[in-house]
């Protein structure tokens, strides 16, 4: 036992003020400010991601429709390019960007400052040199073949050390909460940071390092594919809209009992749908079965969810005419429910006989981590990154652009592509359609695919400078005009500026 | 594959015990109940309920009053 004198390590890495009466609130302003360098590095870093996976992902798609383009070159060939591009943004973009958003909204929702911002600081520089190596070596041809596994097995190590590192940096912080009721926020975080080692160590060490033999090894890949979705992103994307949607408007959620109920129905039923992917495969027909049953029981959150959000927002539609955040986090929580209705659509063993294997599924992957995830992503960075760095965003214009260039370039690229892919498995379940004929089809969505993702391009671009802008603002001289805008937070002007 | 097949199968048991360990605990700490205190958490007396906390695009002049009750 530890005398009064010696406290053990979790006492020595808590707050310094951790001692005074629990009903005691930290100031926004300092929490925000302990979550300044760390969060910024994760933001920063995700940003950099999206833009080396637009690049990735506009040279792939392009492929699609002009195959000779850049085909002399092994590092460029489509297999490696699109793969690249996946791992870029999500594991770069989204896991990062992802992580900053869960620190920030864990600390502000359990009342304390980020301690020993250091450890969290050297995660991410983990992160990123096992992501490059891993990015590097799918370039170079070491992928594994495993989808959303493809890094080689040097890199992986070092990705699954520095996620250890902040899953138990969230959980040293929730430990040392001031607050200790839980938001339903809080939930959905400490789901998501158990969950994604126990998927990403399970999928390496039977899919990687002592692979398992057989249909084994296709259950363990969509077990694994699915979830990364489903129990990673999906609750840390539901975490930021059950908080800003209600933070920006001002009004308390629906019905909390609802979000609950959402939670808990989400764990149950997620962790079985991802088996229903291999309809048609060599797999027991029962345990697609099952998924498929697991996949429809989603109804059950996902409808929750949307009749929460909807009522929350009832009455205050008009405040997205001011909030960039409300808009992104609006735009992302429709999606949710418009993708994962879809998703169960999906499911179906009559509808996924047609659209497996088809461009559809690409577009339900994007109508899901991009139409969902990144644009709740984006709001909540238009939230969080004035409010550690004291300064408010430089150009109104590029937040538009932003906005209109992704919400626009998103729907034009899923819709389209969904009715493509579609006709595509019609063509392909057709024995008398010629293969190159079922190629033709996809030509006209394909293309579209490519414009659209210029669209977006344009928009990260728009955002990128606006984040660099405002970076360069907090580096720079203060020169704010009035006011900050940031009810509640509103800071003193630096001395001496 | 002994040591590994025991880690795997150890792990699928482990996380749905401290799920249904976290239920029992949130249950047992009034975490399911009190819904109304739960639902006031994101606010505080610096971000209170009724006030709008993310006014960037279209704002009013700072000298008008802001649109539909929203605080600048």
């Amino acid at each position: 036992m530890s005398s009064p004198a010696t406290p053990g390590v979790l006492a020595a890495l808590s707050p310094r003020d951790a001692d005074t009466s629990a009903d005691r609130r930290a100031e926004l302003a300092e929490i925000d400010a302990s979550t300044s360098g760390t969060v910024l590095l994760f933001f920063l870093a995700g940003m950099v991601w999206l833009l080396i996976g637009t690049v990735f992902a506009l040279l792939a798609s392009y492929k699609l429709h002009a195959p000779e383009f850049l085909a002399g070159e092994a590092w460029l060939t489509f297999g490696r390019i699109r793969t690249a591009h996946l791992n870029a943004v999500i594991f770069g973009f989204s896991a990062e960007v992802a992580v900053g958003v869960m620190l920030w909204l864990m600390c502000r929702l359990c009342r304390v400052p980020l301690m020993a911002q250091s450890v969290i600081n050297a995660a991410a520089l983990f992160w990123n040199v096992g992501l490059t190596l891993g990015i590097v070596g799918i370039l170079k041809g070491d992928t594994t073949g495993v989808e959303y596994l493809e890094m080689p097995k040097y890199a992986t190590p070092i990705l699954f050390v520095a996620f250890a590192l902040i899953a138990v940096w969230t959980i040293v912080i929730f430990r040392f909460r001031r607050e200790k009721h839980l938001y339903v926020s809080q939930w959905y975080l400490l789901a998501a940071v158990l969950w994604f080692p126990w998927l990403y160590s399970t999928a390496q060490i039977l899919l990687v390092l002592e692979p398992a033999r057989g249909t084994v090894q296709a259950a363990v890949n969509w077990w694994f594919g699915h979830n990364v979705l489903g129990l990673w992103f999906t609750p840390i994307g539901l975490a930021a809209i059950y908080y800003f949607l209600p933070k920006v408007i001002g009004r308390p959620i629906h019905s909390y009992y609802l979000s609950v109920l959402g939670f808990w129905t989400l764990a149950l039923f997620y962790n079985w749908n991802g088996f229903h992917h291999l309809v048609g495969g060599p797999f027991p027909a029962w345990m697609i079965t099952i998924s498929i049953v697991a996949s429809v029981m989603m109804i059950i959150p996902v409808v929750s969810t949307a009749i929460n959000h909807h009522f929350t927002m009832v009455g205050h539609f008009g405040k997205l005419k001011y909030s960039p955040t409300l808009r992104f986090i609006v735009f992302g929580a429709v999606s949710y429910t418009v993708s994962s209705l879809q998703g169960v659509a999906s499911s179906v063993r009559w509808f996924s006989e047609v659209a497996h294997f088809t461009h559809h599924t690409v577009a339900h992957a994007h109508w899901g981590m991009y139409a969902f995830f990144t644009m709740t992503m984006f709001g909540s960075m238009y939230y969080i990154l004035p409010r550690i760095t004291q300064r408010e965003w430089p150009s109104e214009r590029l937040i538009s652009i932003h906005f209109w260039c992704t919400a626009l370039g998103i729907i034009l690229y899923v819709a389209p592509l969904s009715w493509g892919g579609w006709l595509q498995g019609k063509a392909m379940l057709d024995a008398t359609v010629p293969f190159l004929d079922v190629v033709k089809i996809t030509l006209p969505w394909l293309k579209l695919r490519t414009l659209t993702g210029l669209l977006l391009a344009v928009g990260h671009v728009a955002f990128f400078v606006n984040l660099v802008w405002i970076l360069a603002r907090r580096f720079g001289p203060y020169r704010q005009p009035e006011p900050m805008i940031l009810a509640g937070v509103t800071p003193a002007t630096p001395a001496g500026k | 594959m002994g040591i590994i097949s025991f880690i795997l199968i150890g792990s699928s048991l482990v996380f749905p015990a401290v799920a249904l360990w976290a239920l029992w605990w949130a249950g047992r700490h009034g975490q399911l109940t009190h819904a109304d205190k739960a639902s006031l958490l994101p606010f505080d007396e610096q971000e209170p309920v009724g006030r709008m906390t993310d006014v960037v695009l279209n704002r009013p002049k700072a000298s008008t009053a802001a649109p539909g009750g929203v605080a600048r």
